[in-house]
């Protein structure tokens, strides 16, 4: 499987979520965050938030933070997690630069 | 107050048209059991209802998604999909995650389905919105499915009995139709430019 570290873009609701991450937030905070943003043009599922939200952690791209006693368990993104953040902008940078020199 | 009894089974859909067709008319679920929904007044439409099959998470998956769920400000139901009237039921879930698992009434045997209401706000209600998801999601309504039709199938070759093979010509029309929709929606997420 192709894997969006290794060079390939990422999804947009990966992305997305990497960007609502880099200050601590829930998993309500994350679907206003992206809803907001996007102007009600993404919206995410609960469940398929969830899923997301325990891939990333798994990958060590995210992770939960804070009390971990609180009700609503929070999520920050980690150093990888923000190379590839970072790497993913450069990619859409490069690609943006171009496509607005030409068009 | 109103009470009704009605048994759905697995079909999931269908409990969830009428579910919404309740709120339409403007009864929101308050309780849940066997066979029974418990309904108090609202205004027609305030909520609508989705619903979610958990039988192939471990217990403990089960409640924290269902904590996840509660936190996303919507209110869950458990529900049970089968008619089981059992205490202290310990069974062997081959089909769930990770090879299978063992369910029993303290884990997710009898809650094997999630209603889950949320407050109309105007904005529609899915819980699965990305391929990658609803693909794993058809897999998981699939999953107990294909295995019943699996071994039905194994038993009916190996003890040639036909017997045995009516119940996997049955158990093979939920797998095929999810089989199809998995199918349907590997399709769609394909992106092909050229």
């Amino acid at each position: 499987m192709r894997d969006n570290g290794k060079g390939g873009a990422l999804t947009e609701v990966t992305f997305y979520i990497l960007l609502a991450l880099c200050v601590p937030r829930h998993g309500y905070a994350v679907m206003q965050f992206i809803e907001e943003k996007t102007g009600g043009r993404l919206r995410l599922g609960a469940g398929t938030l969830y899923g997301a939200l325990n891939a990333l952690s798994d990958k060590g791209w995210i992770a939960p933070c804070g009390d971990e006693n609180g009700r609503k368990k929070e999520y920050l993104i980690t150093a990888p997690g923000r190379e590839i953040a970072v790497k993913e902008l450069e990619r859409l940078r490069e690609l943006t630069d171009i496509a607005a020199r030409i068009l | 107050m109103k009470r009704k009894y009605r048994f759905f089974a697995g079909f999931l859909t269908a409990q969830e048209r009428w579910l919404n067709r309740m709120a339409q008319q403007g009864f929101r679920l308050v309780r849940t059991a066997k066979l029974l929904y418990e309904f108090e007044e609202c205004r027609p439409g305030q909520v609508c209802y989705r619903m979610e099959f958990i039988g192939r998470k471990s217990g403990q998956n089960a409640s924290r998604y269902r904590a996840f769920l509660e936190d996303m400000g919507y209110r869950t139901f458990y529900k049970n999909i089968n008619l089981n009237y059992s205490v202290g039921k310990v069974t062997l879930r081959p089909w769930a995650q990770q090879g299978g698992r063992i369910a029993t009434n303290a884990t997710t045997y009898n809650r094997e389905l999630l209603i889950v209401e949320k407050e109309n706000d105007g904005t529609p209600f899915e819980l699965h919105t990305t391929y990658e998801d609803r693909m794993q999601y058809c897999r998981d309504l699939r999953a107990p499915w294909l295995f019943l039709f699996a071994m039905t199938a194994v038993f009916s070759l190996t003890m040639r009995a036909w017997q045995w093979g009516v119940f996997a010509a049955f158990f093979l029309i939920p797998t095929a139709l999810y089989q199809i929709e998995l199918i349907r929606l590997g399709k769609e997420a394909k992106t092909k430019e050229w």
